[in-house]
């Protein structure tokens, strides 16, 4: 029997909602309290919950929708489980071979013996690292039946910050591939399921209901030749029983009757605001703190933009010619946003510097080949890694960031810089940890194999994060000077342009010179100008004089 | 007549007078319409108050007979119920005169009469003195209550068949009494004919009695006060109830039942309450009803009719005269333009029987039906010296705590004088207390409260006044 799924109410004078994502597809087989949506209105955003369970018939909404409260969204076929099993076998001939086995399969999880055979496994997205909880899938380079060794590459990632391989924790046989190309992803959520060669392999331990496993390992193999069929679960499982629990906990803030009115009055949703006390509970400061960044995202006009300005909008470009339209992939998103944060919230200046590189140059062409034999290229910027590790130590407020929270300068005693890398996806600056403990051709060693993992989007989110410094080259493609914006956290960001023969006055004649243009942007709200100007000196001396480096560095 | 007034309250229980009587304080024009003389409602008149001067009675004379276990002998008590009816009489009329007396010091215009609803913005009011009066209003409160469910085939026009209003009258003590419905006004008013010597039977369509308590509260209960009764009979139903001139004869349904046909004295039905939703008027405004007569309203409990509320009975939620009077304070700040809603974390329940029952917040059943993982931790008052001084050990106090951070989710508490204990489980629940705060709470001793804090130590393992073999 089919029902039809309304937007339910959602408050008082709220008539309709943008939805932000559909959380089902058609096909997908829904339980009660399973969040099907996720809507924003005017004042919170929303999960919506199934209210009954079946599967899912049509979509009549997509992201981005603005819907009617009252108006129907999903229509439901009422869940007949056993349905599907019972028409299987009549299906394709071509099941035969596999069809056994799945028997057998079931029997033993039936009777929860661990045979011989290996298990079946779930296999997850993994942890992609601090506050990232999905990722768009890009390449799904396994197919069912496919034999997968461990460490092979099972899938390409795109999280908020890069592009990762996530490779297979065991080897085995793919039985199933619940995501395709294009989707997203939770981290946690069931992407493959393999069967394991070895009776070893670690087994999930919490199968709950193993003869559902089975169930959708045999469905698949159904529908497995006919791919165009294949409807998948988005959400996992296990997702439902978050979503059952964060529902009971939506139900009574762990907050005080007085802490409630309060955050009601001041139009905070209580079930919003994290606590900071025992079991979580929730203070007048914690609401007052959650209205606080709130606001402050309010204000800013959402992602990317500066505190207290707010969007233009933009005028229809159409009207003065043909245009074209591409969303904005997820490296070029965080990068807008992270660079308007840094540009907004740094006060920046740009100090401009020249250094007489002709007699580095001169070493560096003489000791290419020892690079090359270590496996990388001598460069400026390797150079300029080792000459900046050594100015930081000499300019400790250069290796620091700033908590405005705390009023705190936060020092670091460790040298890892960045350098960033032009790919195909962007802008990334891929770091160098411990630069002050590797030696130049090391250094080159490093920097080539990064700057290749990075153009070939092997990148881990690792080698991306903390950096203390960043070094942006330019001088490639040409340039006198520009003004690099800072990294934030970060407080100084050297960029460096195109060297030239120069016409120098040395010694009581003009001579020509190898000039390399520098410049330095620094975070001015905890470097002074002279500091600045003393530090670009000091580049721009050890570039002149290497010895400058051992003597201070 | 007609006459204006900032906000109407129709119907002036515990919900509709704490609703006028903060609506006057808060500086508002206020008209509180009800039939009887004076504020109260169900709740003074006819339920709480005069339910509790009984069984106050009831309690002392249970407590007398169990005296000679205690060195002293009352003999066979007198019961004079004329004087017991008139002790009730008394409490009702002390407390309706007391909520007049508040009507008159906040200044309310009390009209008693009967009101109904010309449009969104006036009532008539048919006047008990004679005459009309329309009311318009600014805002209006709908606290209309309820009445006794009535039950075709049951309830039936027998001067034998009383519901509680009926009951509370106390004509006589019948010899045999049939209680129909074994929740809280059955338990409660067949615990008073009870212990007035009547024979009394209870008969409940449901497994087990009081339902919504949790299974184990609900065990003890009955195993204490099963004695007191002539019969307790689950999963039974009654088919048949006929006057037969000076018995009602009675035909019951169940399994095992040794007879079927039975004869009473006197009959209770006691298996619900309806709202009061019908004659109002309301099709004359933009009010709401459910399919079951209730009335739909927001979490402001505002109706569909924008300057109409409703709170109480007539919504949903528990029939509970605090239920009422908080969600009436509710109505009264949002017509304020406060922004408030009706959100408690916790209502307490209550079963004034002796033992009584409370419970507050999660309960274990409702934990099981909605998959909420809790841990229970339960205190046998056998080990409360308090209880032994009181020679009662009919009680337990649990707790109901959410397994990751040992907050408290419910109480659950049998044993005389729960319904007072039950308030600190409610502040426990409403302040998002952990176990360990109620553990870390110093209780006086030796005192009942003294098993809350008992049972947060049982959580944990250990408890001074229970031993329990470590786990392993």
């Amino acid at each position: 029997m089919a029902f039809e799924f309304k937007l339910p109410e959602l408050g008082e004078n709220i008539e309709q909602a943008d939805i932000v994502k559909v959380l089902v597809k058609v096909g997908d087989s829904v339980e009660v309290d399973q969040i099907l949506l996720e809507i924003e209105t005017d004042k919170a955003t929303v999960e919506v919950p199934a209210e009954k369970s079946g599967t899912v018939k049509s979509v009549n909404a997509k992201d981005g929708d603005t819907v009617k409260v009252g108006s129907v969204i999903f229509t439901f076929d009422e869940e007949n489980g056993t349905e599907s099993i019972q028409e299987t076998p009549k299906e394709e001939p071509k099941l035969e071979v596999v069809e056994p086995k799945a028997e057998v399969k079931k029997e033993e999880n039936k009777q929860n013996e661990e045979q011989q055979s290996g298990g079946i496994i779930e296999f997850k997205l993994p942890e992609l690292g601090e506050n990232i909880e999905s990722a768009d899938v890009t390449k799904v380079l396994v197919k069912a039946d496919d034999k997968v060794e461990k460490d092979q590459v099972l899938l390409e990632i795109e999280t908020d910050k890069a592009t990762v391989e996530v490779p297979a924790e065991f080897s085995g046989v793919v039985k199933e591939v619940k995501i395709k190309e294009g989707e997203k992803a939770k981290v946690g959520s069931v992407v493959l399921v393999i069967e394991s060669g070895k009776s070893t392999a670690k087994q999930e331990t919490t199968i709950e209901k193993p003869a559902k496993t089975v169930e959708s390992v045999k469905e698949e193999k159904i529908t497995t030749p006919k791919p165009d069929v294949t409807k998948q679960l988005v959400t996992p499982n296990e997702s439902v029983d978050v979503a059952r629990k964060k529902s009971f906990a939506t139900k009574i803030a762990p907050a005080a009757p007085t802490v409630r009115r309060f955050a009601r009055e001041i139009g905070v949703d209580i079930n919003e605001v994290s606590g900071s006390g025992p079991a979580g509970r929730i203070s007048i400061d914690d609401v007052k703190k959650f209205a606080k960044s709130f606001n402050e995202k309010l204000r800013s006009g959402g992602a990317g933009m500066p505190i207290g300005i707010k969007r233009e909008a933009l005028p229809d470009f159409s009207k003065w010619g043909k245009i074209n339209k591409e969303p904005m992939s997820n490296v070029r998103k965080k990068t807008a946003e992270h660079l308007s944060y840094a540009w907004a919230t740094i006060p920046h200046v740009t100090q401009f510097d020249k250094a007489d590189i002709t007699d580095i140059e001169n070493l560096r062409k003489q000791f290419a080949k020892k690079a090359e034999v270590a496996g990388g290229k001598l460069t400026v910027t390797a150079i300029l890694l080792k000459v900046i590790a050594a100015a930081l130590k000499v300019f400790p407020q250069f290796n620091a960031s700033v908590d405005m929270d705390n009023k705190e300068i936060i020092f670091k005693n460790y040298f890892n810089i960045g350098v960033a890398v032009d790919t195909e996806k962007g802008l990334i600056v891929p770091v160098i940890k411990d630069v002050d403990k590797k030696n130049i051709l090391q250094l080159s060693a490093e920097l080539a194999e990064i700057s290749t993992k990075a153009r070939d989007k092997k990148i881990t989110l690792e080698d991306l994060q903390g950096g203390c410094f960043s070094i942006s080259n330019l001088g490639g493609i040409g340039g006198t000077a520009f003004t690099p914006i800072v990294n934030s956290p970060e407080v100084a960001i050297l960029g460096v342009s195109r060297g030239s023969f120069e016409q120098v006055y040395k010694n009581g004649e003009f001579v020509p010179r190898m000039m390399l243009p520098l410049s330095l942007s620094y975070d001015h709200r905890i470097i002074d100008g002279a500091d600045a100007a003393r530090f670009i000196r000091w580049v721009v001396n050890a570039l002149e004089q290497p010895f400058l480096l051992t003597l201070e560095g | 007549m007609s006459s204006k007034s900032q906000l109407v309250v129709v119907g002036a229980g515990p919900g509709g007078y704490a609703a006028a009587f903060l609506a006057a304080d808060m500086g508002m024009e206020v008209t509180l319409i009800d039939k009887r003389e004076n504020p109260g409602g169900t709740c003074l008149y006819v339920g709480c108050i005069p339910s509790k001067a009984y069984l106050h009675v009831a309690k002392l004379l249970n407590e007398a007979k169990e005296a000679h276990n205690w060195g002293v002998d009352f003999g066979e008590p007198k019961i004079d119920i004329d004087k017991m009816r008139a002790f009730k009489e008394k409490v009702v009329a002390q407390n309706t005169g007391g909520t007049g007396q508040l009507v008159k010091q906040r200044k309310i215009n009390y009209i008693q009469g009967t009101a109904t609803f010309i449009n969104s913005n006036t009532v008539k009011v048919e006047k008990v003195d004679g005459g009309t009066e329309e009311v318009s209003f600014e805002h209006s409160i709908l606290a209309t209550g309820s009445v006794p469910a009535y039950i075709p085939g049951l309830s039936i026009d027998s001067p034998l068949v009383m519901d509680s209003t009926g009951a509370l009258e106390l004509e006589n003590i019948p010899n045999r009494l049939l209680v129909i419905g074994g929740g809280v006004i059955g338990m409660e008013l067949g615990s008073v004919y009870a212990a007035l010597g009547s024979k009394v039977t209870v008969v409940e369509l449901m497994p087990s009695l009081l339902p919504g308590a949790d299974k184990d509260l609900v065990n003890t209960f009955q195993k204490s006060i099963e004695p007191k009764f002539e019969k307790i009979l689950l999963k039974t139903k009654v088919a048949k109830l006929e006057d037969a001139g000076k018995v009602l004869k009675v035909k019951l349904e169940g399994e095992g039942l040794e007879e079927t046909e039975l004869e009473f004295d006197k009959a209770l039905i006691s298996i619900g309450r309806s709202p009061v939703t019908k004659n109002l008027g309301l099709e004359n405004t933009k009010v709401k009803l459910t399919e079951r007569g209730f009335v739909e309203v927001n979490e402001k409990c505002q109706t569909d009719d924008p300057k109409i509320y409703a709170i109480g009975d007539i919504i949903k939620g528990p029939m509970l005269a605090h239920k009422a009077s908080a969600e009436g304070k509710v109505a009264v700040e949002a017509i304020a333009g406060h922004k408030v809603a009706f959100e408690p974390a916790a209502i307490p329940g209550v079963v004034y029987t002796d033992p009584e029952v409370a419970w507050v917040g999660l309960t274990e059943t409702e934990a099981k039906e909605k998959g909420i993982k809790v841990e229970v931790a339960r205190f046998p008052w056998a080990a409360s010296g308090r209880a032994r001084t009181m020679d009662r050990s009919d009680g337990i106090t649990k707790l109901i705590l959410e397994p990751e951070t040992e907050r408290v989710l419910g109480v659950g508490i049998v044993g005389p004088g729960a319904g007072e204990l039950i308030a600190e489980g409610t502040l426990a629940i409403e302040m998002a207390a952990t176990a360990k705060d109620v553990a870390l709470t110093i209780h006086a001793h030796p005192t009942l409260s003294e098993t809350v804090m008992e049972t947060a130590e049982v959580f944990f393992g250990q408890a001074t006044h229970l031993y329990r073999p470590k786990r392993k």
